[in-house]
């Protein structure tokens, strides 16, 4: 289908999901219309004119939080997408993830306020995201242990991991809660935006969206997992080393994840609770489906969906409604987007209601 | 001129055009009418729109133009379902039936006979069979199980399924495709005793000798659209190959008259292979092929032709003995590292293992050729070469495709199998094997790729042709050997043997004439 072509399917199947999530929340809420519009406008600020001609920009906190948060689902999507492109069902992001965060803020606090202590970090936070997502590549090849499964264990025991660290090893007695030392700030990101959490990561995700395609498109190591995943049969019967494409495929899904950790721990937080939530990766996974596996198409769906995220966070504050309606709505849109033939379905009906009245005033 | 009792029409087609919405345009015009009780050909190129044809008088597809009627009352059908209930009955050229159930399960699947409480009446279901059995003719133990059966005895239980939803109408997509030259024989005649007894049987077929043996009448389409259709009584040979390819046969490649008596450049000792259930595939296979030459192999499938293409291509590793390719042993070595050493191969199932569908024609050519140069350096794919190369691929072996980025999927399967052609002799490979390289290939397609294995071998490589087209394999092959139940059981020179002497081999008839453990060259 073409990509026109498709963006339409997409804009229609969102429109219908939110009009259905309309009449749920008129169902539920006494103020309907103030709920639609906290959701539909809440992530974006709001500028004012004052009277003396100056101009003010509200609600940039919002604002902030929309654009972190596609950052954080850019990367743990491209964590989906990556080993979906040697059709690998990976699941595995949270616990990439919280391999990446983890790594990250132990390379900074042991190094310190020195300059390389934030490019370490970084690369550290990849490194370690990168062999805890070869494991079930690993598994896969060698075992043939379904992926599904082992991603999702070791979401358990990544994140079990990470406790253990933050509360045995790297704890600050002196902060009252279980939690790291703040990082040092030579390790940190500051804000781009005043007042947000915005920082230089919301360039990376879109770079890094682009440095998987160029590995994709134009690399030897991007043809082997694409064949490998369009036809392994095919694929070793070519000479392609296909398991090891697999392991890549995977390794570098989880290096993304890792990054999304880095920006957690050394942009977001500056420091890292025991009680971190996961589910982020999982939600990783949505914004995957969202793009419909396809790597481009990535921020444009961490965009869309983290608008949605942040509008429910102010719609939920702002009325009556409660945010479950939101994940309904989210849910819609998922379905709708991924039922591929619904949206022909409802064309052809259309095009036959229109013929039919046609005919009728002929 | 017009005979006074003209026989009524089962089928008849009027205009009927089929656009896909993609715009595709399969089928337009098309006009053809079939008589009650008659065998009617449907013959043409891949893709020139026969399976459409079947599709729609099966209700897979609809007409988006046009009138289908049958047995002359006009039919709109929207589902296979209503087909069914109509007297239509398709027999599909990929067998889809249960290995693990009987015959009589088989057969009733989908409309069984119940008991009350709507348990399957198995002794209801094997009186049935059996009454189809006698009435058809068709040769089947309705208790074995199927798995036990050898593929033309499966085809019979299609064909027997088909009868039990009452169909009078039978659609056969290349029924011998599968076929050994005995079964399609009987195939044969039981689809004679059918038309006899007043069924109406409609069948795509790529061989001429099929349309001549079987055929009452015959439709050529080329491109969508009809070319020609007639009976064949009023057709000599040379009329019916120029309708079907649109102008003479392309005559066969020349076989060299000159051998070689160069030392054979693979030496294959002994090779033997036993699967993972302990059941011995492959036993003392031996084989010499000469630079030049093309070594045939002919045997009903499941005899062990695909196993010993595995081996010899580095899919599967012998559990005895080896081949060596001038000098060098490349059994037991990955696929990568066979190729390396000069190993090209066609594998049998182009869809399941010789091309990835939905990829692009660039990206399917690129597969066994990606790691160097020109196409790639330093890990980095030059994809402005590799387009031009597709590009030029696609212009010198005369695929019909839209451009090297559509889909492999999207062709027909002759213009699939010469793209995989061209990627396995692009790289001039010592020795090539090639596996059922035309099946499913029209007439066309089928010469241009034997003209290119011929041109192979003229260029000093060895060739291993594994083929169930026995008309290929004599015109083609050097030598011949036949292998049975896993073991060389006949070996034959060029010219020596004909079809019907391969095909006794073939099904372990013939006597053992195997000399000794491996070939004499020249």
């Amino acid at each position: 289908m073409m990509p026109s072509r498709e963006g339409a399917r997409i804009a229609l199947a969102v429109a219908a999901a939110l009009a259905l999530g309309f009449a749920v929340m008129a169902c539920v809420s006494d103020q309907p219309w103030a709920a639609f519009r906290a959701l539909l406008t809440g992530p974006l600020p709001s500028i004012d004119h004052t009277a003396d001609g100056r101009v003010v920009v509200h609600r940039l906190v919002r604002f902030g939080a929309w654009l972190q948060d596609a950052t954080t689902l850019t990367l743990v999507g491209l964590a989906i997408a990556i080993p979906f492109r040697a059709r690998q069902f990976s699941l595995g992001a949270d616990g990439q993830l919280f391999m990446g965060a983890l790594a990250a803020a132990a390379v900074s606090l042991a190094l310190g306020d020195v300059p390389a202590a934030l490019p370490l970090a970084f690369l550290a936070a990849a490194a370690a995201a990168a062999t805890w997502g070869l494991l079930p590549g690993l598994l896969k090849t060698r075992f043939e242990a379904n992926e599904i499964v082992t991603t999702l264990m070791l979401n358990v025991v990544a994140v079990q991991i990470y406790r253990l660290v933050v509360g045995r090893v790297l704890n600050d007695p002196t902060a009252g809660f279980i939690t790291t030392p703040p990082l040092p700030d030579a390790a940190t990101l500051a804000p781009l935006i005043a007042r947000t959490t915005v920082t230089a990561m919301v360039l990376v995700a879109p770079v890094a969206v682009a440095a998987a395609l160029f590995l994709l498109r134009r690399t030897t190591l991007g043809y082997e997992i694409d064949l490998a995943g369009a036809n392994p049969w095919f694929a070793a019967r070519a000479g392609v080393p296909v398991a090891r494409a697999t392991m890549v495929a995977f390794a570098l899904g989880g290096a993304f994840a890792g990054l999304a950790g880095f920006h957690v721990s050394n942009a977001l937080l500056k420091r890292l609770p025991v009680d971190l939530t996961p589910g982020i990766g999982l939600e990783g996974i949505v914004v995957a489906l969202l793009a419909r596996g396809r790597v481009g198409a990535l921020p444009l769906a961490a965009l869309g969906y983290a608008y949605l995220r942040v509008g429910a966070q102010a719609m939920e504050r702002a009325t009556d409604v409660p945010r479950e309606v939101v994940l309904v709505i989210q849910a819609l849109i998922i379905l709708f987007v991924v039922s591929d033939r619904l949206a022909p379905l409802a064309l052809g009906l259309l095009r036959r209601v229109r013929a039919s009245m046609g005919r009728r005033t002929a | 001129m017009t005979p006074a009792i003209a026989p009524p029409l089962a089928i008849a087609l009027e205009d009927v055009e089929k656009r896909y919405p993609n715009g595709t345009l399969a089928n337009s015009g098309v006009s053809f009418t079939v008589a009650a009780g008659e065998i009617h050909a449907l013959v043409g190129e891949n893709g020139a729109g026969k399976s459409t044809v079947m599709k729609m008088l099966y209700g897979l597809e609809r007409p988006t133009a046009g009138i289908l009627r049958l047995h002359g009352r006009r039919v709109d059908f929207h589902h296979p379902g209503d087909a069914i209930a109509a007297g239509v009955g398709l027999v599909a050229q990929h067998l889809n039936l249960v290995p693990s159930l009987t015959v009589a399960e088989n057969v009733v699947l989908g409309h069984e006979p119940r008991r009350p409480g709507g348990r399957l009446d198995r002794t209801a279901a094997a009186v049935r069979v059996r009454e189809l059995v006698e009435q058809s003719g068709l040769a089947v133990d309705p208790a074995a199980t199927v798995a036990s059966l050898p593929v033309g005895v499966r085809q019979r239980v299609e064909i027997l399924k088909v009868l039990h939803r009452g169909a009078r109408i039978l659609l056969l997509d290349e029924p011998t495709a599968v076929l050994t030259p005995p079964e399609t024989a009987t195939l044969f005649a039981t689809l004679r005793q059918l038309a006899d007894a007043g069924r109406t049987i409609l069948v795509i077929t790529h061989k001429l000798d099929e349309v001549r043996a079987l055929a009452d009448g015959v439709t050529v389409l080329c491109q969508g659209r009809v070319t020609g259709s007639a009976r064949m009584a009023a057709l000599d040979e040379g009329a019916l190959s120029r309708l079907m390819v649109g102008g003479d046969v392309p005559a066969p490649p020349v076989r060299r008259a000159t051998r070689t008596h160069a030392p054979p450049r693979v030496v294959a000792r002994d090779l033997g292979y036993v699967d993972d259930d302990g059941a011995v595939r492959l036993r003392d296979v031996g084989l010499d092929v000469a630079p030049g030459e093309i070594l045939g192999i002919a045997g009903v499938e499941g005899n062990g032709q695909d196993v010993l293409a595995r081996l010899l291509s580095g899919a599967a590793v012998p559990s005895a003995g080896e081949a060596r390719l001038d000098g060098r042993v490349f059994t037991g070595l990955s696929p990568r590292a066979v190729r390396a050493q000069g190993v090209a191969v066609v594998t049998e199932d182009r869809l399941h293992d010789g091309a990835a569908p939905t990829l692009s024609i660039v990206d399917n050519l690129l597969a066994t050729r990606y790691t160097r140069p020109p196409l790639s350096r330093r890990g980095l794919i030059d994809r402005g070469a590799a387009r031009r190369w597709a590009q030029a691929v696609i212009d010198g072996f005369g695929v019909r495709a839209a451009g090297p980025h559509q889909p492999m999927g999207a062709l027909s399967g002759g213009n699939m199998q010469k793209l995989i052609l061209a990627r396995e002799i692009a790289d001039a490979p010592a020795f090539l094997i090639a596996s059922q390289p035309t099946r499913g290939v029209d007439i066309a397609a089928a010469s241009a790729l034997h003209a290119r294995l011929a041109a192979l071998r003229d260029q000093g490589a060895a060739i291993l042709l594994i083929s169930a087209d026995l008309d290929e394999l004599l015109a083609l092959s050097d030598r011949i050997a036949v292998l049975y139940r896993g073991r060389i059981v006949a070996r034959f020179a060029a010219g020596a043997v004909d079809a019907r002497t391969l095909g006794l081999h073939m099904t372990g008839l013939g006597p053992t004439v195997d000399g000794g453990d491996h070939d004499a060259v020249a």
